[in-house]
């Protein structure tokens, strides 16, 4: 009989959806760890991880379950999803997470985008963005803008936990401007210097870095590198000598071992993760972290 | 294509154009709302398959201008105006004019107008998509290689951790059976489910099972050796249809930009072929397929499929079958420089069996091997791509 009242409980508890945690569908770690911090207990499945390209995931079933469920997403946006979140969101008939909605977040739309596509795009230009580089959260001031919306978002959707989520941004506000301050003073040793990079993938982490990025492994923006353009890069990397050649952990390294062998420096190949690890509060706090250490070390 | 058809294709074809100049008014970092492009596939054949969409030489395959998005909050919707050679002749059809519900609760949508039924795995897939040149035999013996036809679908997503989906859809079938007995009401109606999840971080499935209610029953063509079969519709159909399909996917860490293998299996069963077949006859197909992507731009793939029929003829009023068998072994290698290209080149061995009383073959022209050199290109926008 316990048991039967325990069970009858806990369904009216399922029934009542205030009771239930907030379940929220994050498309790239970053934006999880982001959510975490601001609002702690909510429930985040995420997309996505550091080992995959964003731009080539596919519309796995699970994916369109995990957004079926969901009350509130959160994307870039700016079309690194194009090839996949549409899918899904044709496929789950979840009418929160659609676009438009206030429970569909897109960070993009907070932020300015550096290196729109100008021009025509035809089937040769590549994977290109008219809206421009989608790979912003590299930059941790942008970063700090998207919380900010984001806060803001999650505040006006759930009034009862914005005094929560108000707290939580000043702390996370606080924390990464004084990281920012710390990191800016160590980048001062890379004003200027040169760097080959693959993907337009830290596309903002170069100029707040100060690193000049003067090739790219890449012919044209998705396509894989080839023999001829990775001579021309040798070619540059000789005119223009690069602290090392940084590229993505999802990138296919082959191209990229081979430059940095072809042009005698193999130990200045720096492979790195092109988003937080993991999707923990503070994960974007590490990622940095990381990134300054072993950019900063790669110059010495 | 008939004439009367003629000015909803135009209509249709300068919407899109008038959407297309206008694509580029985007929101400013958000998702276009609406989207258009062009896909053109073309391909140079060394021999014509049996049951084949190809001819010899150099044809023009399934090609589109299609335009998509959102009309409001409530309702989202598709064009597309497919086009092809036969013959050395171009030939059109309305292959999408679709509205779809986006705001309804619980999971639940629904979608009326000219849609590609979702049974199968590959067929509401778009056929320039494939991994091969050419559908799998069970599309084009029993489907008519892509069947889309006028009609309404109600979908529900279970709110379930791994992805489970009921579907129900009625159709009038004219585009499955054209030439339908007097007698026949002009339904068709299909049930159909899908379900599947991730296996750890690098693999991923998917499974459907569907079922075609068919009650346009095909008429009997009179039996003539020479007559050239060339049909969108189901050249072999019956009463009820019975597929599944398992699609299994890897990628190391899940990241299939540089390596990914994609297995796909799927058999059908037809029977109730019509008033004069044995109950226990059947028309039957199976296909398996294997793709690795090897390096970001490269894929090899393998495909073997076969179809096993009871073929009706009418030998002066006498209704007779033919069993015959189709046999076909695939192998391909793709070089995908970007989403917007492909360049395939294939190999297809295809072998028949089987005759009818009088001892002529139920398939009379198999290609035995067969060449195909194939390149699509996309302009404009290409859209998410489904599972």
């Amino acid at each position: 009989m316990r048991i039967l009242t325990k069970a009858f409980l806990a369904l009216c508890v399922a029934a009542t959806g205030q009771a239930q945690a907030i379940t929220v569908f994050a498309c790239e770690p970053e934006w999880a760890s982001l959510t975490r911090t601001l609002l702690p207990e909510v429930s985040v499945r995420t997309a996505t991880t550091h080992l995959q390209d964003p731009h080539h995931i596919e519309a796995r079933p699970s994916l369109i379950a995990q957004i079926r469920g969901a009350d509130f997403a959160i994307c870039t946006g700016a079309e690194l999803e194009a090839a996949w979140l549409p899918m899904l969101q044709a496929r789950a008939g979840n009418p929160k997470v659609q676009n438009g909605q206030p429970s569909m977040f897109f960070a993009a739309q907070h932020v300015e985008l550096i290196d729109p596509f100008k021009g025509t795009i035809t089937p040769f230009s590549g994977d290109v963005h008219v809206n421009g580089n989608p790979h912003f959260h590299t930059d941790p001031r942008r970063v700090l803008q998207v919380a900010k919306a984001l806060a803001t978002r999650l505040g006006s959707l759930y009034p009862e936990k914005k005094p929560l989520v108000d707290q939580n941004l000043a702390n996370f506000e606080s924390e990464l401007q004084a990281k920012i301050a710390i990191w800016e003073k160590q980048l001062q040793a890379l004003k200027g210097r040169s760097v080959i990079t693959q993907h337009a993938s830290f596309g903002y982490l170069w100029p707040w870095l100060g690193l000049k990025p003067v090739a790219d492994l890449e012919p044209k923006p998705g396509m894989p590198p080839t023999a001829a353009h990775l001579e021309k890069v040798l070619a540059i990397s000789k005119t223009q000598p690069p602290i090392g050649i940084i590229i993505a952990q999802h990138h296919d390294p082959k191209p990229a071992r081979w430059l940095a062998g072809s042009m005698g420096m193999p130990s200045k190949l720096l492979i790195i993760p092109a988003t937080v690890t993991d999707d923990q509060p503070g994960a974007i706090t590490r990622w940095f972290d990381q990134l300054v250490t072993q950019v900063t070390g790669l110059a010495k | 294509m008939s004439h009367s058809n003629f000015s909803l294709l135009s209509g249709i074809a300068v919407t899109l154009l008038s959407t297309m100049a206008s694509s580029h008014a985007q929101t400013p970092a958000g998702t276009a709302n609406w989207q258009a492009g062009v896909v053109l596939d073309g391909a140079v054949t060394s021999k014509g398959l049996e049951l084949g969409a190809r001819d010899k030489g150099l044809g023009l395959g399934h090609s589109d201008l299609m335009v998509r998005g959102a009309f409001n909050e409530h309702f989202s919707g598709e064009a597309v105006l497919g086009f092809h050679t036969q013959d050395k002749k171009l030939e059109q059809h309305v292959e999408n004019a679709w509205v779809q519900t986006r705001s309804l609760p619980h999971g639940l949508q629904v979608r009326a107008g000219r849609f590609a039924s979702q049974i199968g795995y590959l067929n509401e897939l778009h056929p320039h998509a494939d991994d091969f040149t050419e559908r799998p035999l069970l599309y084009r013996g029993l489907l008519g290689g892509h069947w889309y036809d006028d009609g309404v679908r109600l979908n529900w997503t279970a709110p379930t951790p791994f992805y489970l989906r009921f579907g129900a859809e009625v159709f009038s079938g004219k585009k499955l059976v054209r030439e339908a007995t007097p007698d026949s009401t002009s339904l068709v109606s299909t049930l159909n489910m899908k379900m599947g999840n991730d296996i750890g971080p690098s693999s991923s499935w998917q499974w459907g099972l569907s079922h075609v209610q068919n009650k346009r029953e095909a008429e009997v063509e009179v039996h003539d050796p020479a007559a050239e079969a060339h049909s969108h519709s189901a050249s072999f159909s019956g009463k009820r249809m019975w597929i599944s399909d398992l699609v299994w996917k890897w990628a190391p860490e899940g990241n299939n930009r540089n390596q990914q293998v994609r297995l796909n299996w799927e058999y059908a069963q037809v029977s109730g072929i019509n008033r004069y077949a044995d109950s226990t006859m059947r028309h039957r197909a199976s296909s398996l397929g294997a793709v690795w992507k090897f390096t970001p731009a490269w894929e090899v793939g393998v495909r073997t499929d076969w179809l096993r029929v009871a073929k009706p003829e009418d030998h002066s009023g006498t209704i007779e079958f033919g069993n015959g068998r189709l046999t076909e072994n695939a192998i391909m290698l793709a070089y995908k420089p970007s989403h917007m290209q492909t360049l395939r080149l294939q190999l297809t061995q295809q072998r028949a069996s089987g005759a009818n009383d009088d001892g002529e073959p139920v398939f009379a022209k198999p290609a035995g091997r067969s060449i195909q050199l194939q390149y699509v290109i996309a302009f404009g926008a290409h859209g998410a791509h489904s599972y």
